[in-house]
């Protein structure tokens, strides 16, 4: 090996072990700070060195072009890092200057029902910008899991927790008595018939409720009503704190783009199936809910600037490195095995 | 530390006592029952894990009880693989990787089920999860090798096999597109749940520099070759340090506030 291959190999493993101890340092500070630092100057002339080192290796060393998967591999770190600095927030800044093109790095973009919105607020900038089109939402719903659960808490500081199911049981001990579960409603309301209280499930409406019953040996069993959605309604004499809890399964926006006046694509986005239109991906990212304007959704709203070159480095990496390690082996397997009975001949 | 009087309890309760016992009987040299009871306690392991799967109705990827359950299914198939097929030794070390990976399930961490959130509802969860998983057993093993090679012991018995630092080497070999493909999954999952293919997560920051730990090892080893073995092994070792690092720490602690919290 030559003075210049050595040389370069050096630089290598420096820029490895370099960018290993930042990655160190980067976990420590928490999130926020860490992409601020790899996304900074001094880290932007270090990626675009190791890419430099890249291509210089491609020249010093004939055989990361000539296997076919250390070239892949090699090339897809290219991409990965050219993709990611391109899509990084300095990436949208230069080609604003230089090319003219303006997008929008990232934005939170609150939707209210009904109402076309193209302004997204950058938090980063702390400004507002607008997209080349609007978003309408038709709907925003919160859909939960169908088995929540009712948690039970002594004076004394003892714990348990339940299926929230119509039947269930649960014994407490000699001194608590038994919780037993009678009904879960999905929308509880309550009238009097016959001066007596009446509860009932009314469809269509949400105030989730399950009526629970705590017998004691020798009293009469108590009725009471607990309520998802005011959490801890207890009186302070009752040595039991109800709570009953349901996990969000998924936040549900129904998304229409308009542009021009006219409806130009639909989607009923969630968590993990974002819509993409113009060179933005949207995001189901922040929950909605309910305030004194209606319904509304939170929204992340992200150009898929670079992302191409940063999946097309992925999907290199990957195929170089299992070819590499994986399917070269596997190859000289086969080959021993097809040599093996012709030379046993 | 608390005992686990459930039915999953007495599951890895058995598959620890089980792997204990293979264990002692292959350093006993009873070999060929070591390798009998090393194959009933995997069977143990897995009856465990669909248990488990049956019970939260998810692929039980989600936790550290469940990852570390899963663990201790894997290290059978990927001993046998790496026996068989690579001629590496190490079959007692691995019966010990599923005694301490299944410790904690069995005695430490809450087996609580919990219902998935939003952001894990991804067809990627399980893969990308499980081929780190697959990766780190892989990496265990190679660091095991590189542990013997740096200590310079070699069971008698394992003579016969290729030697510890060609064979952290090729468990390596096998684990690294693992290890790669863990990595990408994440970061594919990351872009669709939160928009961002690198967050600079904390945890996504140490898979990060375990990863880059490996490719260094493989620079290192095309410099060197097999002329400083030691520092090959030093270099595995640091890898498997990092991954112990990815794995718990970052759940455990809570100084590295991130968005990977689900684990914990
Ligand atoms: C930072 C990103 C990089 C990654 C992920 C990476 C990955 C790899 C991998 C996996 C191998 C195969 C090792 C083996 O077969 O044992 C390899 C080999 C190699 N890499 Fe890199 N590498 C990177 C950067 C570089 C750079 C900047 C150079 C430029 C000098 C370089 C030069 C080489 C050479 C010369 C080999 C040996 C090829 C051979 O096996 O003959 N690598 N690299």
């Amino acid at each position: 090996m030559n003075r210049f291959k050595r040389a370069a190999l050096w630089a290598v493993l420096a820029a490895i072990i370099l960018l290993t101890v930042l990655s160190i340092y980067g976990a420590f500070i928490g999130a926020d700070r860490a992409q601020a630092f790899f996304t900074s100057v001094p880290l932007a002339v270090y990626w675009l060195a190791t890419v430099a080192l890249l291509i210089v290796g491609f020249v010093l060393f004939r055989r990361l072009l000539r296997v076919p998967s250390l070239l892949l591999l090699h090339l897809g770190c290219i991409l990965v890092v050219l993709g990611m600095m391109w899509g990084s927030k300095g990436g949208h800044a230069l080609q604003k200057r230089f090319f003219g093109i303006d997008t929008i790095p990232m934005g939170e973009l609150w939707l209210y029902e009904n109402v076309d919105e193209n302004r997204v607020f950058d938090a980063d900038a702390n400004s507002v910008r607008e997209l080349p089109f609007f978003v309408r939402l038709n709907d925003f719903r919160i859909e939960y899991y169908e088995l929540g659960q009712l948690s039970i808490w002594s004076r004394d500081g003892r714990s348990w927790r339940m299926p929230a199911e119509a039947g269930q049981s649960l014994s407490l001990g000699e001194d608590l008595g038994t919780v037993s579960i009678r009904r879960v409603f999905e929308n509880f309301r309550i009238d009097i018939k016959a001066d007596e209280p009446v509860a009932y499930d009314e469809p269509g409406g949400s105030n989730p409720a399950l009526e629970v019953t705590v017998e004691k040996p020798g009293t009469k069993p108590g009725k009471r009503y607990v309520f998802e959605r005011r959490p801890g309604h207890a009186n302070a004499n009752d040595p039991l704190v109800l709570d009953y809890h349901r996990s969000i399964r998924d936040y549900v926006s129904e998304l229409e783009i308009v542009k021009d006046g006219q409806v130009v694509t639909a989607k009923n986005i969630e968590v993990n199936h974002p819509l993409y239109y113009g060179g933005y991906h949207i995001y189901q990212n922040k929950p909605g809910g309910q305030d004194e304007y209606g319904t509304f959704t939170g929204l992340l709203v992200v150009s898929a600037s670079g992302l191409n070159a940063v999946y097309g480095g992925y999907v290199l990496l990957i195929g170089g490195i299992v070819w590499h390690f994986w399917g070269r082996r596997v190859l000289d397997r086969l080959k021993i095995q097809r040599a093996a009975p012709e030379g046993s001949q | 530390m608390e005992i686990k009087y459930t039915i999953q309890g007495l599951l890895i309760y058995a598959t620890i006592a089980t792997y204990l016992l293979a264990f002692v009987a292959t350093i006993a040299r009873r070999s060929r029952t070591g390798h009998a009871l090393f194959l009933c306690g995997f069977v143990l392991a897995t009856i465990a894990v669909i248990y488990r799967w049956i019970h939260v109705q998810h692929v039980p990827l989600q936790n550290l009880f469940e990852v570390f359950l899963f663990l201790g299914a894997a290290c059978y198939p990927i001993s046998w693989f790496s026996r068989r097929v690579l001629r590496i030794g190490g079959q007692w070390a691995d019966m010990l990787i599923g005694v301490i990976v299944l410790f904690p399930a069995g005695f430490i961490f809450n087996a609580e089920p919990m219902q998935l959130p939003p952001a894990l509802q991804s067809p990627l969860f399980a893969p990308h999860v499980a081929v780190y998983m697959f990766s780190y057993v892989f990496m265990l093993k190679a660091a095991f090798q590189a542990g013997e090679q740096l200590l310079n012991k070699r069971p008698r018995i394992e003579q016969t096999l290729i030697p510890p630092e060609q064979a952290t080497y090729e468990l390596i070999a096998i684990g690294f597109p693992l290890l790669t493909l863990g990595l990408v999954l994440g970061s594919w999952w990351g872009k669709l749940a939160w928009g961002r293919s690198w967050g600079w997560d904390p945890k996504e920051l140490w898979s990060l520099a375990s990863w880059l730990l490996y490719v260094g090892y493989f620079h290192w080893r095309y410099m060197f070759g097999t002329r400083r073995p030691r520092l090959n092994s030093v270099w595995a070792i640091a890898g498997m340090a990092a991954i112990i690092i990815t794995l718990l720490w970052v759940n455990l602690s809570r100084i590295f506030a991130g968005l990977h919290s689900y684990a914990s």
